[in-house]
């Protein structure tokens, strides 16, 4: 199914200045799969190249963190919305 | 014609470019590039238009390589960044070095964690050197409290000299596809080993172009029951090194810089041991014209007091006119530079980011 993945603003010029992409995926998991496909620019911002979330990277479906739920197996329903966000860090 | 004197500055804000004319009398300040995040290496490639690349270490996104042809008045980031080959199971966590290669686009990037990349395309693509990125002592190395790095690498042929932090001293004399640790007479005072094959935590390591074979090297000092195995000589390609750290009030430091047209002439920054920082809050910079053999205190213009910074091991360095100056960088954002081989020393800013390096070239 089709879901949305919600671009924060310092990564829309990653994918060519979009707030949103859509990709077909039924976990949070085949969204980043996705993602590594047709948008590599992105991908390579969120994750590493071993595939792993970037550790300042938080990822929520809808308003809840996906390590609240079953992480990376989160799954994806019709209307879901994926979001990438910075998390707060630094110094 | 070269008329400009141009320094490139890492910060942990990111990067600024200063630049002055030959006469070094006001150098003028942009920046910071690189999305205000820390920047550990910077290259003013020269060996055709100039070009400055810097390493740019985004927390949250990823490593970037940065790149400008218009001497850092804007920047953008090269195609990609070094990246460990799919299923390495190595995830790319900062870049420490950016050096020349042999020709005009072929650049060297050390890594951490401890790797070597080369570019044959001026950075947009990079390739692993797996000759030292594998090697067999590799899952043997462990970090320092600054990460497990790949910071040094010094070209001269086919020869390459590699320092790891900590791993040692690696050369290879064969362009790079095989690498031999080096670190005969090498000290670690953290290993029940005080000298072994491997694993000791080199700072920095430093040649002059004229005086083959000869290397100069920072190690990891200041060990009371060790002495003598943080500042070292090399006079045969770095197969075996010696102390030449009589005279200096520690063995302890990161930088060490060779004089751009005197290989006898270098520069270290001696640190007390314990906390890294200037002995007595009194910083000073040590020259030796004899190669080693003897130290002069360079303090004349620097704090006489209260001056309790560090210089971390790329944030010292040299232009190249006539009568060079010298330049470092400090942990507290003041970026000094010392005229007439360091007799006196001026402060050119003092209240930038804390400095991780300084580069300097004139163009």
């Amino acid at each position: 199914m089709s879901v949305s993945v919600q671009i924060p603003y310092a990564l829309r010029s990653e994918c060519g200045g979009k707030s949103e992409v859509e990709v077909s995926a039924g976990s949070v998991r085949q969204a980043l799969t996705a993602l590594k496909d047709e948008q590599p620019k992105l991908y390579r911002n969120v994750c590493d190249e071993t595939g792993a979330v970037r550790k300042h990277i938080n990822l929520f479906v809808n308003e809840s963190l996906i390590h609240r739920n079953d992480g990376l197996e989160t799954k994806l329903g019709p209307g879901d919305l994926l979001f990438i966000m910075t998390a707060v860090s630094g110094g | 014609m070269a008329d400009r004197v141009v320094l490139c500055i890492g910060t942990k804000k990111g990067l600024f470019v200063a630049e002055a004319s030959k006469s070094r009398g006001r150098f003028s300040l942009r920046g910071p590039f690189g999305s205000g995040v820390a920047v550990y290496s910077a290259l003013i490639d020269t060996r055709k238009s100039p070009r400055i690349y810097a390493s740019s270490c985004n927390a949250w996104f990823g490593m970037k390589v940065l790149t400008s042809t218009d001497l850092g008045k804007k920047f953008k980031e090269t195609k990609s960044a070094p990246t460990f080959p799919e299923g390495d199971g190595r995830a790319l966590a900062n870049i420490w070095s950016l050096e020349p290669g042999s020709d005009s686009k072929d650049l060297w990037a050390g890594v951490e964690p401890a790797s070597l990349f080369r570019s044959e395309d001026g950075g947009n693509s990079w390739e692993m050197v797996a000759g030292i990125s594998n090697h067999k002592h590799s899952k043997d190395w462990h970090p320092g409290a600054g990460g497990l790095c790949l910071h040094t690498i010094v070209r001269d042929g086919d020869r390459i000299h590699l320092g790891i932090s900590t791993g040692g001293h690696y050369l290879s004399e064969d362009g790079g596809q095989t690498f031999n640790a080096a670190n005969n007479g090498v000290g670690a005072g953290f290993d029940p080993n005080p000298y072994p094959e491997f694993g000791q935590c080199v700072h920095k390591i430093a040649r002059h172009p004229d005086a083959p074979g000869r290397l100069y090297m920072q190690n990891h000092g200041g060990w009371p029951e060790r002495p003598g195995i943080g500042v070292l000589r090399s006079d045969d390609y770095g197969h075996t090194w010696q102390s030449i750290a009589d005279g200096l009030p520690s063995d302890f430091g990161f930088p060490i810089v060779v004089h751009p047209h005197d290989p006898d002439t270098i520069y270290v920054v001696p640190l007390e041991p314990m906390t890294r920082t200037c002995p007595e809050g009194k910083p000073a910079v040590w020259r030796s014209t004899t190669g080693g053999k003897k130290w002069k205190k360079l303090s004349k213009g620097l704090p006489k007091h209260g001056g309790y910074f560090t210089v971390l091991r790329d944030a010292m360095t040299t232009d190249t006119l006539t009568s060079p100056a010298i330049y470092f960088g400090t942990t507290t954002g003041q970026l000094w530079m010392g005229h007439d081989g360091g007799e006196e020393w001026s402060c050119l800013f003092d209240s930038l980011p804390p400095i991780n390096c300084v580069k300097a070239a004139v163009v």
